[in-house]
């Protein structure tokens, strides 16, 4: 069958089987950038803003998203630059495949959380797994990011 | 994940028809479901239905069988009623991009053993409204299933409960080792245990031995958490032996009563 997704603002006829999931749809579709890690539900490195909010394209239904607004990273490519900045300046991006999922994720939550702690921020990253950098590099990099852009 | 079929109801009516009389099967958020190497003739997606909700209505708060977790933790009405409850139970889940898939009905129709939210809607002494309109104890529901195949529609709790849950797990993000949940309800405790690894279970001796004193002293907490792991099994697994999850529980369930009681 065909749906109908609006990705990264342009409007995508994509074919797809009823029980495919999202991300195979939008690699097939050429967005590569959409990354597939454990294929279950449990690293994060997968994740799209779908109307917004941060899914894990992995284990959300493609049928489900027709007529959706969809963001992959290169739909956010400006601000997922400023904030890789703050990434590597903090030595937090290793092999660098988590930073798609994570990147999404942390533009979503500056979006939920006007001000977030740092639990808060470790809370709303929980789902996003890193195997290089140990996390406080991350940590580091989202406060100052999120200091220069309050500044 | 395969489908052969797919159909998206538009009423519940329609919906029922497709699982009773052809069979398909109801898909929640599919993030379980799609882990399933089977082929599905035919599948049902419910999210169309206009089963996501938390409401209030008919003196009882009304959880559609299509709200996803992170509304669950989000819900300024749930947290006006009970506080951090929901938050606590589910925020422990994988990720908040997974809690914004995954449902209540498919958390209740799977009745899984290692389930954070199934033990504190035991707890809560929530109700399970199949369609269309047979109604249930979720902690019996859990307990001994109901007849297949059936469509859940949502999940009735009491107005507001002080209530509180706890759990274990060896890392974050995997899945709880022990957990549990402790409720007044305004007359009466309630309190269940899950991921024993078996699915949760009200520990009724323990309830009886809390009666209906709202605040009971230490002792009497620390005597009902021993006695909840006494009146029930636990298993082994990968994750801890039945030993070790007994020797847990107790304190689990004794910060659970003291959070409640205050
Ligand atoms: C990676 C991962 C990690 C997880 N970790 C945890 C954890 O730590 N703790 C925890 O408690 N849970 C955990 N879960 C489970 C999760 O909380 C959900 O319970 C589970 O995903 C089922 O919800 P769903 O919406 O995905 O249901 P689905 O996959 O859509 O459906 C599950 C079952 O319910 C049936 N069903 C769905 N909706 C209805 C309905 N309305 N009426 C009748 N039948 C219905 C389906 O046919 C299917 O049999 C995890 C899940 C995943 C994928
Ligand atoms: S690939 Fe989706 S969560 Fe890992
Ligand atoms: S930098 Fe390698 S997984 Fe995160």
């Amino acid at each position: 069958m065909i749906i109908t997704l609006y990705i990264n603002g342009k409007k995508e006829s994509v074919e797809c089987q009823p029980g495919e999931m999202l991300t195979e749809v939008l690699r097939r579709a050429g967005y590569v950038e959409v990354k597939k890690g454990c294929d279950t539900g449990n690293c994060g490195v997968c994740t799209v803003l779908l109307e917004g909010k941060p899914v894990l394209s992995c284990s959300y239904l493609a049928i489900r998203a027709d007529g959706k607004q969809i963001t992959t990273i290169q739909g956010a490519a400006k601000e997922a630059e400023e904030f890789a900045h703050f990434l590597t300046a903090e030595g937090a991006d290793q092999c660098g495949f988590c930073a798609p999922g994570f990147a999404l994720t942390v533009l979503a939550m500056k979006k939920e959380l006007p001000n977030p702690s740092e639990g808060e921020i470790r809370h709303y990253l929980a789902g996003n797994l890193c195997r290089c950098s140990g996390y406080e590099g991350q940590i580091r990099a989202i406060k100052k990011y999120l200091e220069a852009e309050h500044a | 994940m395969e489908i052969l079929e797919f159909a998206s109801p538009r009423t519940l009516d329609e919906a029922l028809h497709l699982v009773r009389d052809r069979h398909g099967t109801a898909i929640g958020g599919a993030a379980w479901l799609r882990m399933n190497t089977k082929t599905m003739p035919l599948g049902v997606d419910l999210s169309e239905l206009g089963l996501d909700y938390i409401r209030e209505a008919n003196g009882s708060i009304e959880i559609g069988a299509m709200t996803t977790y992170r509304e669950l933790e989000t819900s300024p009405l749930l947290e006006a009623r009970f506080g951090a409850l929901f938050r606590n139970t589910v925020s422990h889940i994988v990720g908040i991009q997974l809690r914004n898939i995954i449902t209540v009905g498919g958390t209740l129709a799977g009745r899984y053993g290692f389930s954070d939210l199934n033990t504190t809607l035991c707890a809560l002494g929530a109700k399970v409204v199949f369609y269309p309109g047979k109604i249930a104890d979720v902690a019996s529901f859990i307990q001994d299933g109901e007849e297949w195949p059936f469509l859940i529609e949502k999940v009735l709790l009491p107005v507001s409960a002080r209530a509180s849950y706890q759990q274990m797990r060896i890392t974050a993000n995997d899945f709880p080792i022990i957990n549990a949940a402790a409720a007044w309800t305004g007359s009466s405790w309630r309190i269940a245990v899950g991921s024993r690894p078996a699915a949760s279970r009200l520990c009724k001796k323990a309830m009886v031995l809390l009666g209906n004193e709202p605040y009971p002293s230490d002792e009497k907490i620390g005597q009902a958490a021993v006695a909840a792991a006494e009146e029930l099994q636990f298993g082994s697994d990968i994750r801890a032996s039945a030993e070790y999850r007994r020797e847990i529980l107790p304190a689990l369930m004794r910060r659970a009563l003291m959070e409640v009681r205050g």
